[in-house]
């Protein structure tokens, strides 16, 4: 099953849920199915581990990247740049809007709000059910609406990425599948898409999934661990 | 309960948490701020108190005043924090107080940057503050052992009424990995009923206790500075720790290097091996008390023909790995200190060019 997410789509969740390694193996997926792919890093609360750091690989595939400007990359500053909202009225095919952590990184999006206004866009969740604060189904909803009301807009689906980074193995994909199938169930909003690590791909069930599955080739690694071609 | 992913800000703070530290007082700078942003969802869930104080000043002495009351208490900071905090630290250690610093280091000097250094390593180490004190200091080189040495933090500042201090840098507080929280590094509180300003009535005695840094009798001054002397003394003899890598191999070159940055040459050491070429490596994870003896007997190994102090820092912890190797081979620093960390392919480069 492919994935086939078109149109603004705009990645939400908490600290550490995988939003930007989401978006950057999303771009890249995308991207290598033959469509037009923009990304903007929208991540203004936290300071290590942002989609600018993929820029080289994500540039080099062809997918247009909107960053601070370069004097300001290493910055803890809430920049904005005027080139997201330019991006937002003359979208690519796919656009993604990756939204920092929490109800203080999607508060950005309130400043959005003009450029998006009359936009069709689609805000996705995404939920890792090893972190802290999303591991019950409570969490997530609690999680949900504070960012909706940060950001004066509705989820409307929920991105699966159950992991333990190096420690993540195929019991816990399958462990984290049905725990995000459930909430899934019980909230009424659509699974769109699980992620699954690459290593792990030959050895997973895919049959076992009801939703298309991305496969994560990891580009935010430690200095000392080298990323996944794209 | 399994394992669950965290930042290493997060895991420090539930780490604090875990070990049965119920006060965090902060204030936020990055790259630490997720520590005070976490404890502040999770200090109420649990009963215990966040507090932000003014400025870092404002809470050192918070600090102070809590452990001085015999209260459990800690703090974390980045680098400029640290600096402000150093006075506090000093009253602190001067005063026997126990309590626990967390410092998640960022480039300096000044306001510098918000990336990952290991450029207060003299700060840690050496001083900070004024008079004749040391810390207590670890650096964990993996969330995990961020976690494992925050909850051992308490007890040894307990043991010996010392501030404690984590050593980990940005990288540490910033990046995420799997952890658990080990059940029996918790501990209880210690009784403090014989020095802590907690109460004549809480304690049932009719001694007044009085918590101070000041004397102005220069024999009692001197006294009191044998007292810290001998602690520190003790915890040379007592606290070392550190992690010896490839050192069974009959390496040419032995590296020296912690947290962050010893993981980059952990992958250097390997790779290299891969090569057939030998290169031994001593992770101190305390460095006060630094690893003097590991130091010095790896140093004196047969084919050992140069030690390497590889920092995040412009050349500090290269004088104490001066001081430890005793002449017994030249000994070299390496290092970047922008934010940059170097990449294991650096770490080979330097290493073959000494071969």
């Amino acid at each position: 099953m492919n994935i086939l997410l078109e149109g603004i789509i705009i990645i939400v969740g908490n600290y550490g849920s995988g939003k930007t390694e989401i978006s950057i193996n999303l771009a890249a997926n995308r991207k290598l199915a033959g469509i037009d792919v923009s990304v903007a890093d929208l991540d203004l609360v936290n300071p290590y581990f942002r989609a600018r750091e993929a820029r080289k690989q994500l540039s080099e595939l062809g997918i247009g990247v909107i960053l601070p400007p370069d004097k300001y990359l290493h910055a803890d500053l809430p920049i904005l740049t005027p080139a997201v909202a330019g991006l937002i009225r003359k979208p690519s095919r796919l656009t993604i809007l990756d939204v920092g952590g929490d109800k203080v990184g999607a508060t950005v999006l309130a400043a959005l709000a003009d450029a998006l206004d009359g936009k069709t866009y689609r805000m996705l969740q995404v939920i890792n059910p090893f972190r802290p604060f999303t591991d019950t189904l409570k969490g997530c909803m609690k999680m949900k609406g504070e960012i909706e009301k940060a950001s004066r807009m509705p989820i409307i689906g929920i991105i699966g990425n159950a992991n333990l980074i190096d420690e993540t193995t195929a019991d816990l994909i399958y462990e984290g599948y049905d725990f995000v199938s459930t909430v899934s169930q019980e909230s009424g909003l659509p699974l769109e898409f699980i992620t699954v690590p690459s290593r792990l791909s030959d050895e997973i069930d895919m049959k076992r999934f009801s939703c298309p599955v991305l496969k994560l080739h990891r580009q935010l690694v430690p200095p000392w661990k080298k990323a996944a071609g794209l | 309960m399994g394992k669950i992913l965290m930042k290493g800000n997060e895991a420090i703070g539930e780490a604090g948490i875990r070990a049965g530290c119920l006060n965090y007082f902060a204030y936020p700078i990055t790259p630490q701020s997720e520590v005070a942003e976490y404890l502040s969802h999770r200090m109420p869930e649990v009963g215990g108190v966040f507090l932000q104080g003014e400025s870092e000043v404002a809470v050192g002495y918070m600090i102070f005043g809590a452990a001085a009351c015999g209260a459990r208490v800690f703090t974390t900071s980045s680098s400029p924090g640290v600096s402000l905090m150093s006075e506090a630290i000093s009253y602190i250690a001067g005063a026997q107080c126990p309590a626990v610093f967390v410092n998640i280091m960022r480039g300096g000097p000044g306001l510098g940057g918000i990336l990952p250094s290991q450029a207060d390593y003299f700060q840690a180490t050496k001083g900070g503050g004024h008079g004749d004190y040391r810390l207590l200091v670890m650096a964990p080189a993996s969330v995990q052992e961020a976690v494992e040495m925050v909850m051992t933090a308490f007890p040894l500042a307990e043991k010996y009424r010392n501030p404690v201090m984590i050593l980990g840098d940005g990288l540490i507080g910033q990046m995420m990995e799997p952890v658990e929280f080990p059940e029996h590094l918790k501990s209880e509180p210690s009784n403090k009923d014989d020095w802590a300003t907690n109460g004549m009535d809480t304690r049932k005695s009719k001694k007044r206790n009085l918590v101070k840094s000041l004397f102005l009798d220069p024999v009692k001054l001197n006294e009191n500075n044998l007292i810290l002397k001998e602690k520190y003394e003790r915890m040379k003899r007592e606290e070392i720790r550190f992690e010896p890598y490839n050192t069974d191999s009959d390496y040419k070159i032995l590296i020296v290097s912690y947290g962050t940055m010893s993981r980059v040459c952990k992958t250097a050491v390997d790779n290299l091996k891969a090569e057939g070429i030998d290169v031994g490596m001593i992770r101190p994870q305390t460095l006060f008390p630094f690893p003097e003896d590991a130091v010095f007997r790896a140093a004196s190994k047969k084919s050992c023909r140069m030690a390497l102090s590889i920092e995040m820092s412009m050349g500090q912890m290269v004088e104490d790995v001066e001081r430890c190797v005793h002449g017994r081979c030249p000994v070299k620093w390496y290092g970047k200190c922008g934010g940059e960390v170097p990449t294991p392919e650096e770490i080979m480069d330097v290493v073959r060019s000494y071969l």
